[in-house]
């Protein structure tokens, strides 16, 4: 069960509750931008400072080096993010 | 080089740069360079409406018990959205279509250009049914100042680009005199206008359509306009994913790799880039201050709304790699992103129903009972 941590200073486990890791980090009352929640408009873009995820699918929108989508992906490894 | 429709230079597409390459020839998408505008097309096919199929007939009366500070807020964007998506509609294909080179892209462009026409004639429609005078309101546009002066600012870099598309395709680089007037162009200088232009479209779908957006879903938090609403719900899903094309294209060229003249202009024009964005930025909050000019509406004001410009000015700069201009660091007005994300993930909190957003289905249940509480 890969845990979640956030710059905030909240740890979460990524237990199977949650479908995403967007839907995971509002769980935890967190605010992340979103819009399209699918992948393509990029609104909910953070930063992934360790750790590795992987994409439900694919998304359309541009992703930096260092950054990730929480609202398609799931954490592979033990993960530590920023929300910008 | 002048322009062809079908070049017969033949040619390996996946060598070519994005633009100013070989002009396309065969529209062939089993070999693709940038994949991703492929995956975009499909999208925006996916996305396919008509406005038609979405019910707008309650609106009439909600617009009638409007109070006049609030009928202006609404139809004033309204005005404001056709001049953009009039621009939007043609642009992309008039600029862009005579230098792309790749087929993907080509197609993309061809692809988001007609989704534009689309919120166009959307428009017509919100508008008929709340004005028995529709033509006041499409004919005011080009008479009203407020609108005209963003005009300027939207077209500007499309049309740089397309005159000295013409001048270069004509007579090619150098200095040439036409009608007893001299005019110089470089391929460089063309490229520098291509990217400015692909910038200021970005800042267009990015930050222009916003403020808009926010009222109309303002509205719709207190079940006013619902299908107004609706149909800008619908608009905000493509624009998010043409938003996504331009920042793909924008970080394609700044990478360097597809042209590396492309990158070293990318640098060049970075304060270029930083001024469109802050110019945008104050636009659309002098926009705010207009709107509610008479007069704030529930939920929304000045303030809030500059400030919304202001943190969604941040994010998109930061999108594609440049850094935040504004302190404001939250989002003023998150309920908006329910009212902004994908129809058939969650719904917004007011839409019983959303039946209108299938593709085919019509939705136009409302009879005469269904008014009977109003007095018009
Ligand atoms: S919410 Fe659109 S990409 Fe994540
Ligand atoms: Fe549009
Ligand atoms: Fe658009």
């Amino acid at each position: 069960m890969p845990c979640v941590k956030v710059t905030a200073g909240v740890v979460i486990d990524f237990d199977g509750r949650a479908r995403t890791l967007l839907d995971a980090l509002e769980q935890q009352k967190l605010t992340v931008n979103f819009q399209c929640r699918e992948g393509y408009c990029g609104a909910c873009r953070c930063k992934l400072l360790s750790g590795a995820v992987s994409y439900i699918n694919e998304p359309l929108a541009f992703v930096r080096k260092g950054e990730f989508l929480p609202c398609c992906s799931t954490p592979d490894t033990d993960i530590e993010i920023e929300i910008p | 080089m002048a322009y062809t429709t079908f070049n017969r230079q033949i040619n390996d597409q996946m060598k070519e740069p994005m633009f100013f390459g070989n002009p396309v020839n065969v529209s062939r998408y089993d070999q693709q360079k940038y994949g991703i505008f492929e995956k975009l097309i499909e999208k925006q096919l996916s996305f396919f409406w008509r406005p038609e199929e979405v019910d707008v007939s309650k609106d009439r009366i909600d617009y009638q018990n409007l109070p006049e500070h609030e009928k202006h807020i609404f139809i004033s964007n309204l005005k404001y959205q056709t001049l953009l998506d009039s621009v939007q509609g043609r642009s992309p294909n008039v600029a862009f279509l005579p230098i792309v080179s790749l087929p993907e892209l080509e197609t993309w462009i061809e692809t988001w250009a007609f989704s534009e026409t689309i919120h166009s004639r959307s428009y017509t429609h919100i508008v008929r049914n709340i004005s028995a005078e529709p033509h006041k309101v499409f004919d005011d546009i080009m008479l009203n100042e407020r609108i005209l002066e963003r005009a300027d600012d939207v077209t500007r870099y499309y049309d740089a680009l397309i005159d000295g598309i013409n001048l270069y395709q004509r007579c090619g680089e150098g200095t040439h005199t036409i009608n007893g007037q001299s005019h110089s162009i470089s391929l460089y200088e063309l490229k520098r206008r291509l990217y400015l232009c692909v910038m200021s479209v970005n800042v267009l779908e990015a930050i222009r359509f916003y403020v808009s957006f926010a009222c109309s879903f303002a509205f719709a938090e207190r079940e006013l306009m619902e299908g107004n609403a609706k149909i800008i719900r619908l608009i905000a899903r493509d624009e998010a994913l043409h938003l996504t094309g331009t920042q793909h294209m924008l970080n394609i060229m700044a990478a360097g790799d597809d042209d590396p003249d492309m990158a070293k202009i990318a640098k060049e024009c970075e304060e270029e880039a930083y001024a469109i964005f802050r110019k945008a930025a104050e636009q659309e909050k002098d926009w705010a201050e207009y709107l509610f000019k008479d007069g704030s509406m529930i939920g929304l004001n000045k303030d809030i709304l500059c400030q919304y410009v202001e943190y969604i000015t941040n994010s998109r700069m930061q999108a594609i790699g440049m850094k935040a201009i504004f302190s404001t660091t939250q989002n003023p007005i998150p309920w908006i992103n329910t009212w902004l994300v994908s129809d058939n993930v969650q719904v917004a909190p007011q839409e019983a129903e959303i039946s209108s957003y299938l593709v085919g289905q019509i939705d136009n249940e409302v009879d005469g009972g269904d008014f009977g509480d109003f007095d018009l």
